[in-house]
């Protein structure tokens, strides 16, 4: 009888480690997940503030290149411009007699 | 079951609630990271059709500008060139008084705007009322008209109805060249001086002279 009570004890203190040492396995986890959903937070922080450092970026680079754009086609727009310019100028210089000789006709009342 | 299998078996229990815990905070980092990452990428589509935008927007301003300025350009090239047909034709107005102007003496010319100027005064007067009439000049071109071609002037006009004297004034225009024909009472008059007559004629002469100027071929 008292061989099976020392048995019994036996058990139970074994049932009692079992079960701390349990225990022990799900506080772990439960930390390990923890660090895990906090890494992943930080993760996400990072990812949020490189994508602002990001924007300002692709922001400026996108500007430039406009600008750059607008540049190239403001200096064809007017170098084709002066062009005419010199062709009217040229064209005019040319027919410049007619023209005196037009306005003369009106203010000398001979039109 | 003895206590050793209960051991195994509380075991194994908490090694399965481990993996649990673990997979579903695995599952859930990834879910915060796949779904920052999407957020993010969305963001950057966002920034990149808003900036795009306005890059055209800012690049039709640039070529809009352009045009304008391209147009003033243009502008200012036939302002130059109309300011230098009419400088021309003022510096010509000296050989035209030595010279004629296409077969016309300057007395001829003279004469032909105190005419028009004497028709304009005259015009719709009655045939029984008469108008005297005189006629200013310059300095310079008081020798161009004697008293017998206004004379004649007169007379011609005379004939078509209105009783006309011309007479030459004793007064003087500071003129590059015209006449004024006014009334002895200076209550009408007609001002033919050059200088008037460009201002007259202006908008429709700067529409000569560009037609004229520009003229391709």
């Amino acid at each position: 009888m008292e061989e099976q009570n020392t048995m019994a004890v036996e058990a139970l203190k074994l049932i009692r480690e079992g079960e701390e040492e349990g225990r022990k396995l799900i506080e772990e986890a439960k930390e390990r997940a923890a660090k895990l959903i906090k890494d992943a937070e930080e993760e996400v922080d990072r990812i949020k503030e490189k994508a602002r450092e990001d924007a300002k970026s692709l922001a400026v680079q996108i500007s430039d290149k406009y600008a750059k754009k607008g540049k190239e086609e403001e200096s064809a727009i007017m170098k084709k411009a002066m062009a005419e310019v010199e062709n009217l100028k040229s064209i005019a210089e040319s027919n410049i007699d007619p023209a005196v000789n037009r306005v003369l006709e009106k203010i000398l009342g001979l039109v | 079951m003895g206590a050793r299998e209960i051991v195994e078996r509380i075991k194994e229990e908490a090694v399965s609630e481990r993996e649990k815990i673990i997979s579903v905070a695995e599952k859930k980092a990834d879910e915060l990271i796949k779904e920052a990452t999407a957020q993010v990428e969305l963001q950057k589509k966002r920034v990149i059709d808003a900036e795009e935008r306005k890059g055209v927007e800012e690049l039709e301003r640039i070529i809009r500008a352009a045009r304008l300025n391209a147009r003033k350009l243009r502008w200012a090239a036939e302002v130059e060139m109309i300011a230098k047909t009419l400088e021309e034709a003022m510096k010509r107005i000296k050989e035209v008084k030595t010279s004629g102007f296409k077969g016309n003496s300057y007395s001829a010319i003279l004469a032909g705007l105190i005419r028009d100027a004497t028709r304009s005064l005259t015009a719709g007067s009655s045939t029984s009322s008469g108008s005297d009439l005189e006629v200013i000049l310059s300095e310079e071109d008081a020798p161009f008209i004697t008293s017998d071609m206004l004379k004649n002037i007169a007379d011609e006009i005379s004939a078509e109805g209105v009783n006309i004297h011309l007479s030459l004034s004793d007064k003087r225009i500071k003129s590059a060249g015209g006449v004024i024909v006014r009334s002895k009472d200076g209550k009408v008059e007609v001002n033919n001086a050059f200088e008037q007559r460009l201002a007259r004629f202006s908008a429709n002469l700067r529409e000569d002279i560009v037609k004229t100027l520009f003229k391709r071929g």
